[in-house]
């Protein structure tokens, strides 16, 4: 990540301007981007970045076949779909077809003229100059989702968009989703994360840009069930305007390195609900860093945590709320809990607290422990066996942040992902439950 | 008549310290066994080790039952042969609900047998069936095993579970430890319930209220770690009228 500006002109002469693009919003991006990067000597993240992978300069689509051959597997789940195959966002007839009123769920290349600034300035958000991860995001940036509700209105369906990674050789996949929730609207958004060429080495670095405007809702949900030669680097930055409300929650199931971080800012009255789940076995290493910033009056956030973690994999909590000088009457908890069952796994919980401010309620924890050994003996006095009795106690251990999703399908279908899961079904595309790829030949 | 349960010179420890030092005990299919004896003695030792909890080291001796070699098996495969070990104290498990325990435990049975899991419909009438055995209420059905259940659901739970598995030898620890006389007679109402002549009731307890519910053949009084006395229903009113002391006096005179 060392800068050389040489390189960063070869660059963008390379990329040249992106005539297909409607307009000029990722350009800007992507020279701005350049121009930080430069004046950055080194980022803790940027061994991550190290390897040599290939990026896509040109804007070259995925064979059409394999994006659209995608379909989701939950049952009536009833999504408005889109697809992202690498870094390129796929039109899908059912989101034409079906998008209601007052939404608009489309690729920011051919982002229409009327949000063409709104666009460019949620690029922006919540990126600073300093931030190494998200600046290579925004320079090699070329496409992107930017979904956008409008004023009081209620988006009944899921928007659900397929990331796909399908690339015989290692490739670096910049990607981003804006969403922008107008006051009193509401939508909920499931992203899902999957790779087509396991063996393959992907970065898949991926932000998410959130805009929560007064009294609007947005619920979004994450599941990331790749391969173990993947690495995520995923952001959310997230701002809510008074009296709105953020559902995140992030399922791991299956990857290889994985950092998530959120980054989110409340306002006066806010509700802020943010949950995770980590299923890590083998050399899976899984890193979840909350920075939640309580800045207005009256605002309530919760976080839960858990990771289940087997074999030699890795887990890593950061937590930090942050109580700014005058958010008086700031209600925040935050949990964090671990199982740690093989003695080769390794877990860190940092959990923290910064309060500039008397009139608050915070409360942190964090365990980490085994599973209860009287429990698993009790279970199998009654004939069920020792590795069943472990997958139902450890499947009871994440029962409540999957009851943190509040549609019930989706719900349905992560408690058996975790079944799954934890009896062992391997997680590659051909096996994966949320959705699966059909072959056109 | 053949023996359902044969215990011969079985010795067992927790943590390096010897508790159980020679247990002979055979029972035979259709009688109920009753266990008595004063704290400490090693009741739930014998009962723990039986069941195969992992806390104790079994140092010797040997357990057949219907001639499998007891010890050799794990937990759930003692279960499956027909084993049933009722907690002095049910273990809670939060977020597993009692349809799903009992789902897995009654699957795992008929996989042990080689026979196809049950089907939803047949399940839960079974379920709905026992649950009347002790008048469980159905809503206990549907929570968290133990959860939040009162002393006497949680017992009752228990004999429930009992009641679904059709264990051939069952060995209830306590059972009557912190029910009140209600719980009590529905609780022994539901084993006798289950009583056949095939299949066999070890009733360890403190008390001989228990015993006026749940009528034994034969009365074992455990002491240091040995069956020092054994006799009929009498011997458990002679306890209740006189005490452990009488029997100490005997069982250490002898050593």
């Amino acid at each position: 990540m060392n800068s050389d500006s040489n390189a960063f002109t070869q660059y963008l002469q390379l990329r040249g301007k992106d005539s297909a693009a409607a307009t000029g919003v990722l350009d800007t991006l992507n020279s701005r981007a350049a121009d930080a990067l430069a004046a950055i000597a080194s980022h803790p993240d940027s061994d991550i970045f190290a390897p040599d992978y290939g990026v896509n300069l040109g804007h070259l689509p995925m064979q059409a076949d394999l994006a659209t051959s995608f379909r989701c597997g939950v049952p009536q789940l009833n999504s408005l779909l889109a697809v992202v195959a690498n870094d390129v966002f796929y039109p899908t007839e059912n989101l034409h077809r079906n998008a209601p009123e007052g939404l608009y769920a489309g690729s920011i290349r051919t982002i229409p003229e009327q949000f063409a600034d709104d666009a460019a300035s949620m690029l922006e958000t919540g990126i600073s100059d300093s931030d190494a991860p998200a600046l290579v995001n925004s320079l090699l940036l070329h496409d992107g989702v930017y979904i956008r509700v409008e004023k009081g209105v209620e988006v009944e369906k899921p928007v659900q968009i397929v990331n796909i990674l399908n690339s015989d050789i290692p490739l670096l996949t910049p990607r981003r989703v804006l969403i922008h929730a107008m006051p009193g609207s509401r939508i909920r958004v499931l992203l899902c994360d999957h790779s087509q060429t396991p063996a393959t080495a992907h970065l898949n670095s991926q932000i998410v840009q959130v805009k929560v405007e007064a009294d609007a809702s947005v619920e979004l949900y994450d599941i990331e069930e790749s391969s173990a030669a993947t690495t995520r680097y995923w952001q959310l930055f997230a701002e809510q305007a008074d009296g709105s409300h953020l559902t995140v929650n992030t399922c791991y199931l299956t990857g290889g390195k994985t950092v998530n971080t959120y980054r989110i800012s409340c306002g006066n009255n806010t509700d802020t609900s943010l949950s995770g789940l980590v299923i890590a076995s083998g050399t899976e290493n899984v890193s979840n860093r909350v920075d939640l910033r309580h800045t207005g009056t009256g605002a309530t956030s919760k976080q839960l945590f858990k990771s289940a973690l087997f074999d030699k994999s890795r887990g890593t909590f950061k937590g930090n709320i942050y109580v700014a000088e005058g958010a008086a009457r700031t209600d925040a908890s935050q949990s964090c809990r671990n199982l740690l069952a093989s003695a080769d796994a390794r877990m860190v919980s940092e959990p923290q607290l910064e309060i500039y401010c008397d009139d608050v309620k915070c409360s942190h924890g964090a365990t980490t422990g085994q599973l209860d050994e009287r429990a698993l003996f009790y279970m199998q006095t009654r004939g069920v066996p020792v590795e069943e009795a472990r997958n139902m106690l450890t499947q009871a251990f994440m029962a409540d942040v999957i009851d943190n999703i509040s549609f019930e399908v989706l719900r349905q279908r992560m408690h058996m992902l975790v079944e799954k899961r934890l009896s062992g079904a391997t997680a590659d595309c051909s096996s994966c439950a949320a959705c699966h790829a059909q072959s056109t030949e | 008549m053949e023996e359902l349960l044969k215990v011969e010179n079985l010795r067992a420890g927790i943590d390096g310290k010897e508790i159980l030092r020679g247990i002979n005990l055979t029972v035979r299919p259709g009688e109920v066994h009753a266990i008595m004896g004063p704290n400490g003695s090693g009741k739930s030792t014998l009962s723990g080790v039986l069941a195969g909890d992992p806390r104790f080291t079994v140092n010797g001796g040997t357990a057949t039952f219907h001639g499998v070699d007891l010890l050799s098996l794990a937990p759930e495969d003692r279960s499956h042969e027909g084993l049933f070990l009722s907690f002095q104290y049910p273990v809670e498990i939060p977020g597993v609900t009692m349809v799903n325990f009992m789902r897995a435990a009654i699957n795992a049975k008929r996989k042990y047998f080689g026979e196809q899991p049950m089907s939803a419909a047949d399940f839960l009438k079974m379920m709905r069936q026992k649950r009347a055995v002790v008048e469980l209420d159905n809503k206990l059905a549907s929570r968290s095993v133990n959860e939040g259940f009162s002393g006497g659901e949680k017992k009752r739970n228990e004999i429930f579970q009992m009641a679904v598995l059709e264990p051939r030898l069952s060995i209830l620890d306590e059972t009557d430890s912190g029910l009140d006389i209600d719980a009590l007679r529905i609780v022994a109402g539901g084993v006798n319930k289950l009583k056949t002549s095939q299949n066999a009731t070890i009733v360890i307890t403190h008390y001989q209220r228990l015993l006026d519910y749940i009528k034994p053949d034969y009365v074992h009084i455990l002491y240091k770690g040995r069956i020092v006395h054994t006799g009929g229903p009498e011997l458990a009113l002679e306890l209740e009228e006189k005490g452990y002391d009488w029997i100490k006096q005997e069982a250490d005179n002898e050593q």
